[in-house]
């Protein structure tokens, strides 16, 4: 039963006289062609023209063919038997030369691209603090279908993540690699000019929006529709592959150009898994760097249009040239405002403020010592695509070993073949295995956190997601930029679970590793911290009990606490704890994080190459005279102090349970005489802080309040809470030791912290 | 195949290039709207002269000015059995794509000889028969055309490279 095609009669059917009842096959013809591969509505094989319609059609010619497979053209479509064969063969071929299919994209995953100008006079001017940076960077420009108006005939400047030759290198060996991006053709096409000039590792595979025919969503059955088993992709987006997310291997966005985000992105849903990178480039002053303004404005500006975008199905010409007018404006926007040309004139405006002032903190030293005096905007320290080979080639490894397991006869029986997908999928489901993450401040309020982007990330690595806090959560992880919530007040009171920032997230999910938790922990404002203390006796009991059960063992106090009962639990029984857990992953690893075990070299040493963490400023510190000395004083009189603490704490908590509600800031004058009480170590810390800090938080002030400098004066006097500043190092340092380099991190953060006090202050004056 | 055609087509010129050289002008909006476009099933390759144009008429309501032209004009037509000599523009394991001038061409592998095998692992990926023939981008060949297809502005075709002295010509 069919369409009468063309072709030789073979049977008839029906005899004369006979009588027909219902429908029924009449003659048997065998077909000449099959139409089976078709190009714009002719067939490629007879060259028939199968939009033809006769009265004998049912069915159009035209659906006999309606996969489209080929990465450069959409004319070309073929029946979905001949599919099957290709990709078949394909697979044969890959098995043989033990290899893999590796899907990648562009912008921000392996490259970034930015078409500010600025950053051509940046290359011709070697005196410019970012020459080094950008004078690898290449350019070119699209003359036919690049966008008009103002941003027509504009450089593109295309910057390649570090590593990347290697990383195709190696790469080559194990995947055969296709490019599919979001750019249109001629842009992918000179990206590939410049990442692979000799077509040695992508050849003719390039596929962009042009081919993709959705401009909303990647699909592995664009290139694979049969079998999506021997493919991996790499990608700075998950949400752009809804359906093949277990293939997906996500990868830290490249962002080195700053603010600029992905030029080709205006076209896609926003993105919803941004979490704010780390602040690799120092400010002066600690505020989020200006990279995160600019981004957010962006983004505002794109999003009315982008929820049309999710919504509609993207076929709408209309709606696809408004947004094609939408990248344009966006892309001018980038000509005329020069955001990294500002960016770099505000650096340099602050570092002659903080010149004038003579006081340069540690992260100037620590910048400067490595390049010039003056800071730039562009730094280049990324580290993702060693990541990113070790994890593919462990895919690759694991893959093949599993195949062989299976013991395949012959190349020929594809149904052993392992999905990759699946084995990807084991692979991180063992990262976080374990753990209970609760997120906070992460996911924007009216997305469902099980659902966002980031929590489906946190699953597919194993770890359970949480949206309340109880005693089973292992994990908080808390956003820098909103670091006091009420979640965080509840986890204080379970000393059961870290608290840590979000990049200890980032950089697990990064490196696919459970990673120690100790520089990523978070200091608990003194507030929050309140009453955690006060709820303590009855807490304690109760908490050991439960890690019991748990059988969670080495993770009884994590939370670096003031009292140095905690601090002393925490060190000791955590690390037994991650020895345990580091030993079992290292041989899935296959090495590479001793260093981890290592009690006495905290920092991983990952960390080190692309100084990632927030806290670089404690690589110089002495961490084992730390210990040393902390152990030595544990030892002496651990147990007096600890009393004197409780006491002296609990004396302020009388105080303070009034203010509960709002900020200690108010409270501020009435907690500055310290109270005697409390031990003179503790007290010796402050000070010594405070002493230190002061010179450099004064000129800070200035500049803060303006002309208001007299009306601040009884203010600067009484701010400095020795309270406040004593848990904040005990918790940052875990350590009582004064060493310069803790001494030099801590003062960021009362900068801010005084910046907070001093703000809330004058208003409270205001008003009164 | 090429023809000599006549042909005519309306012309509308802005009241501002009303004066003297006016004819000049209307030829040579002519040339810029007509030369290299796809009118149905065939190509307008060159405009040889404009031999007659008319009065012009303004249109009411918005002032231009149009003009009836009659024109001679170079055009292709490609046949279906029609021999062209081509450029490949793109391989793949289907076929290959070549553009003759303005006509897109697919050569299938059905219609490629069976000694030229599609190669994946030569890079670039290239139909070759591992002598004299190879057929990757940029190769000229010498198609047989078994099937065309025209829409508004565009045609398409279907080529074939399976018979005697047809296939790669860089050899030759």
């Amino acid at each position: 039963m069919g369409i009468p095609g063309d072709g030789k009669l073979i049977e008839w059917r029906i005899r004369e006289g006979a009588t027909i009842e219902k429908d029924e096959a009449c003659i048997v013809v065998e077909e000449s062609c099959s139409h089976e591969v078709q190009f714009r509505g002719l067939c490629a094989i007879c060259g028939k023209d199968m939009t033809e319609m006769d009265w004998s059609s049912e069915i159009p010619e035209t659906s006999r063919a309606t996969i489209n497979m080929t990465h450069d053209n959409t004319g070309l479509t073929v029946s979905s038997n001949l599919a099957a064969r290709v990709e078949h063969a394909t697979q044969r071929r890959l098995l043989e030369q033990r290899k893999l299919s590796l899907v990648v994209d562009l912008d921000q995953t392996i490259i970034h691209a930015c078409i500010e100008p600025t950053i051509g006079e940046w290359q011709s001017d070697p005196t410019n603090p970012n020459y080094e940076s950008v004078k690898d960077v290449r350019s070119f420009q699209l003359d036919d279908d690049g966008p008009r108006g103002l941003a027509m005939g504009c450089s593109y400047y295309i910057k390649m993540r570090p590593g990347l030759a290697e990383f195709l290198e190696s790469m080559a060996d194990m995947y055969e690699m296709h490019v599919y991006t979001m750019g249109t053709r001629a842009y992918a096409k000179k990206i590939a000019e410049i990442i692979d000039p000799d077509q040695k590792y992508f050849g003719n595979r390039v596929i962009s929006r042009d081919e993709n025919g959705n401009i909303v969503s990647k699909n592995l059955k664009r290139l694979f529709p049969v079998s999506t088993d021997m493919v991996a992709i790499i990608d700075d987006r998950s949400d752009v592959w809804p359906r093949n997310r277990p293939n997906l291997v996500k990868v830290t966005p490249y962002d080195f150009f700053k603010g600029i985000g992905d030029i080709n992105s205006s076209f896609l849903p926003k993105r919803q898994d941004i979490l704010p990178s780390p602040p690799k480039a120092p400010n002066g002053d600690g505020s989020p760097p200006t990279t995160n303004n600019a981004d957010a404005t962006v983004n505002k500006e794109a999003s009315a249009l982008d929820d049309l975008v999710s919504m509609s199905s993207g076929q709408d010409k209309a709606l696809q040239r408004q947004q094609a007018a939408e990248q344009e404006r966006s892309l001018e926007k980038q000509i005329k405002e020069r955001p990294l040309l500002h960016m770099q004139e505000e650096l340099d405006k602050e570092d002659e403020v903080a010149h004038k002032a003579e006081d340069a903190n540690d992260s100037t030293q620590l910048s400067s010592a490595s390049s010039q005096a003056r800071h730039h905007v562009l730094r280049d320290d990324d580290d993702e695509l060693t990541h990113i080979s070790r994890h593919l080639t462990n895919l690759h490894k694991e893959f093949y070993r599993s195949y062989d397991e299976r013991k395949p006869t012959s190349k020929d029986d594809l149904s052993l073949v392992p999905d990759a997908g699946y084995i990807l999928d084991e692979l991180k489901g063992n990262v976080l295995r374990g753990c209970v993450i609760v997120l906070s401040g992460l996911v924007p309020l009216g997305i469902d956190v099980l659902q966002s982007e980031l929590g489906l990330q946190i699953m597919g690595f194993g770890a359970d997601l949480d949206t309340q806090i109880s005693r089973r959560v292992t994990h908080l992880v808390i956003s820098t930029q909103r670091p006091r919530t009420e979640k965080l007040r509840q986890a204080a009171k379970i000393p059961s679970i870290k608290i840590v920032n979000q990049y200890w997230l980032i950089d697990c999910l990064s490196q696919w590793k459970a990673l120690d938790e100790t520089p990523y922990l978070v200091s608990v404002h003194s507030s929050d911290r309140k009453r955690q203390l006060a709820a303590k006796p009855v807490e304690e009991p109760v908490s050991d009990a439960d890690e019991d059960e748990n059988g969670e063992g080495g993770t009884t106090l994590t939370i670096i606490d003031e009292s140095n009962q905690g601090l002393a639990v925490d060190l000791e029984e955590e690390d037994d704890g991650d020895d345990e857990n580091e030993a079992s992953e290292d041989d899935e690893d296959h090495g590479d994080n001793k260093l981890i075990i290592d009690v006495d070299h905290v920092m991983p040493h990952q960390l080190e190459e692309g100084s990632t963490s927030p806290i670089d400023g404690l690589k110089t510190f002495d961490w084992e005279g730390a210990d040393d000395e902390l152990a030595e004083f544990l030892g002496s009189d651990a147990s007096d102090f600890d009393e004197d603490e409780e006491d002296g704490e609990g004396g302020l908590d009388d105080e303070d349970e009034d203010q509960q509600g709002e900020d200690d800031k108010s409270a501020e004058p009435s907690s500055v005489p310290t109270p005697s009480s409390q031990s003179g170590v503790k007290r010796k810390a402050g000070s010594d802080g405070e002493k230190e800090s002061q010179d450099e938080s004064d000129a800070k002030r200035r500049r803060l309040t303006n002309g208001e400098a007299s009306e601040t004066t009884p203010a600067e006097d009484s701010l400095p809470s020795p309270r406040i500043r004593t848990a904040r190092m005990t918790d940052r340092g875990r350590g009582l030791k004064q060493g310069s380099a803790i001494e030099e991190e801590r003062r960021g953060s009362f900068e801010e912290d005084l910046e907070a006090d001093l703000l809330a202050e004058l208003e409270a004056q205001e008003n009164g | 195949m090429f023809f000599l055609y006549n042909m005519e087509r309306r012309v509308t010129l802005h009241p501002s290039y009303f004066g003297r050289n006016m004819k000049e002008l209307v030829t040579t909006k002519l040339v810029q709207d007509v030369e290299g476009t796809c009118a149905g099933d065939y190509y307008i390759i060159v405009i040889m002269d404009a031999f007659d144009i008319s009065e012009g008429r303004i249109l009411p309501g918005t002032g231009l000015a149009e003009f009836t032209v009659g024109y001679r004009a170079v055009v292709w037509r490609p046949f279906k059995g029609e021999t062209v000599d081509a450029v490949v523009a793109s391989v793949n394991h289907q076929g290959f794509f070549a553009n003759a001038g303005p006509l897109k061409l697919f050569v299938s592998a059905h219609l490629i000889p069976s000694e030229i095998k599609w190669d994946p692992n030569a890079t670039p990926p290239q139909f070759t028969n591992n002598e004299d023939m190879v057929i990757e981008k940029s190769t000229q060949v010498r198609v047989k055309i078994i099937g065309i297809r025209s829409e508004v502005g565009e045609m398409w075709a279907i080529g074939s490279i399976k018979e005697d002295y047809l296939g790669c010509l860089q050899e030759s």
